[in-house]
């Protein structure tokens, strides 16, 4: 009996094209100089990755990892090709994004807990162990202004952490907060690492991606040039 | 699917609970800014107004009153809709989520102060006698086109605003003429004949018409005019909404 995996993410032919803008442009202009100039982000990316898959993307600056991770969760619309998602994706990419000043902490948790997919439900069901984990339980009914920028920190990993993901998305450092929360969120990782979740990282990091990953993605401007085990890091020169 | 959608109305619902939240927080008077800016031009306006027209019209300050309710949440809520999505590039570049709850919960969050003080302007007019059982049908159907009206614009300018930060411009200067070729001062009598035609292409014009004979019992919009602004306004709507969709692909591009 041959059961068909069915991949967590596929990427069929991808590219992405952006237009230089120095200057944002106004009507007038757009109208004056036609055309702008572009250039190719990403080139023909194909990828395939399976549930459970660690895959860590390395490259230069300006490879393209930041454009492929966006284009992964949503963010970004790739100019061609398909891309197929099958699960809840979560990223830990700008996790302090999106809180509302005027707003408490707890009105905080629903806003922001919802924009990465988590449900009310989910949210209510989870609210006690997000305050406890971000540790803010003396500050949640204070209006987001007043929070220290660890504390915004501490919120936003909080919840990422609670919301489930069947895929997660790690950019650069894990590490959020002081030496200590550092040390609690590394934890809650690794106990969300024990599950079966597919893992997406972009990071510089050699140890850190030795130590979690299993597959590499080496991008060079904008194409894939390696894709394979993570031994293949020391063939390409990564040690 | 169906967890897709019942996720979108969960998060519209927190949008607009916190445009509500936010919008007066820190202020004295709080959510009374809303009557207290119409009264303040209705007084104005009321003051002026006689001075060039010496016919007396009845119930006048009443008639001014409800189309300055109707143009605040109007021009509130495009104003504001339009510049939206360049405001909240922290939530666009933060997860994928559908763009359109951005500008939707400004007017939504705009309708439910636009019911408010239309609740309150019913005091008035209930007093004065000229509240009818019927008029609760015109006033939904008034009701229906502006809001339908609003969340097609909003759509089309805040999804063109993010390549083009023109379209503010536009929208500002434009909502202050845009003010005085709707009849809120003026009833459309008014209007000589040769030129009536003109407001054909304002779809503003039967919306406060429809509310300005529901709480001021004026003339309701003549139909061929109503006919012509109802059909612009669901054009505008699916304008608005094929737009949006195109434009949204892209906004993390232009941020």
């Amino acid at each position: 009996m041959k059961k068909i995996l069915q991949p967590a993410i596929l990427l069929t032919d991808i590219s992405k094209k952006y237009e230089i803008h120095h200057e944002k442009p106004t009507l007038v202009e757009k109208f004056i100089h036609g055309r702008n100039e572009t250039f190719w982000a990403l080139q023909r990316i194909n990828m395939r990755v399976y549930p459970n898959e660690r895959v860590a993307i390395i490259g230069a600056n300006g490879s393209g990892k930041t454009t492929l991770l966006k284009i992964i969760c949503g963010i970004a619309t790739p100019t061609t090709g398909a891309i197929q998602i099958s699960g809840k994706i979560v990223s830990l990419i700008d996790i302090v994004a999106g809180f509302q000043s005027d707003l408490t902490g707890y009105q905080n948790i629903f806003i922001n807990g919802l924009l990465i997919g988590m449900t009310e439900q989910e949210i209510m069901h989870n609210i006690d162990s997000i305050i406890s984990f971000a540790d803010i339980k003396q500050f949640i009914d204070v209006p987001f202004y007043t929070y220290s920028s660890g504390m915004a920190l501490r919120l936003g990993f909080a919840i990422a952490i609670h919301a489930k993901p069947d895929i997660l998305l790690i950019d650069e450092g894990l590490g959020v907060g002081d030496k200590n929360f550092q040390k609690k969120s590394e934890r809650a990782i690794r106990t969300l690492l024990k599950k079966r979740i597919t893992v997406i990282m972009v990071s510089h990091q050699l140890n850190l991606i030795k130590h979690i990953c299993n597959r590499v993605i080496i991008l060079n401007k904008g194409t894939i040039t390696a894709d394979g085990p993570i031994d293949i890091l020391k063939q390409h020169g990564y040690e | 699917m169906q967890h897709a959608y019942y996720h979108y109305w969960q998060l519209l619902v927190r949008m607009v609970h916190k445009e509500l939240q936010v919008r007066y927080k820190r202020t004295i008077f709080g959510f009374l800014w809303i009557i207290i800016n119409p009264l303040i031009q209705m007084a104005v306006i009321g003051f002026i107004f006689p001075f060039f027209v010496k016919e007396q019209l009845p119930y006048y300050l009443l008639y001014l009153f409800t189309g300055l309710l109707t143009w605040n949440f109007f021009t509130l809520s495009l104003g504001k809709a339009t510049s939206s999505i360049v405001f909240e590039t922290a939530l666009i570049k933060k997860a994928r989520f559908p763009r359109s709850i951005i500008p939707l919960s400004i007017v939504i969050s705009n309708v439910v102060n636009m019911l408010i003080s239309f609740l309150l302007l019913l005091i008035p007019t209930v007093y004065l006698r000229l509240f009818a059982i019927v008029s609760i049908g015109y006033f939904f159907v008034g009701l229906v086109l502006l809001i339908t009206f609003t969340i097609g614009l909003s759509l089309f300018s805040s999804a063109l605003n993010v390549r083009y930060r023109d379209i503010n411009f536009f929208v500002q200067a434009l909502l202050i003429v845009w003010f005085y070729a709707t009849p809120i001062m003026y009833p459309m009598r008014f209007i000589p004949h040769a030129y009536a035609p003109l407001w054909f292409l304002n779809p503003m014009t039967s919306v406060v018409q429809l509310f300005q004979h529901v709480f001021a019992s004026y003339p309701l919009p003549s139909l061929p005019l109503f006919v012509v602004n109802t059909i612009t306004v669901f054009i505008v709507l699916g304008f608005g909404i094929l737009t949006f969709r195109r434009e949204s692909q892209n906004f993390d591009d232009w941020l």
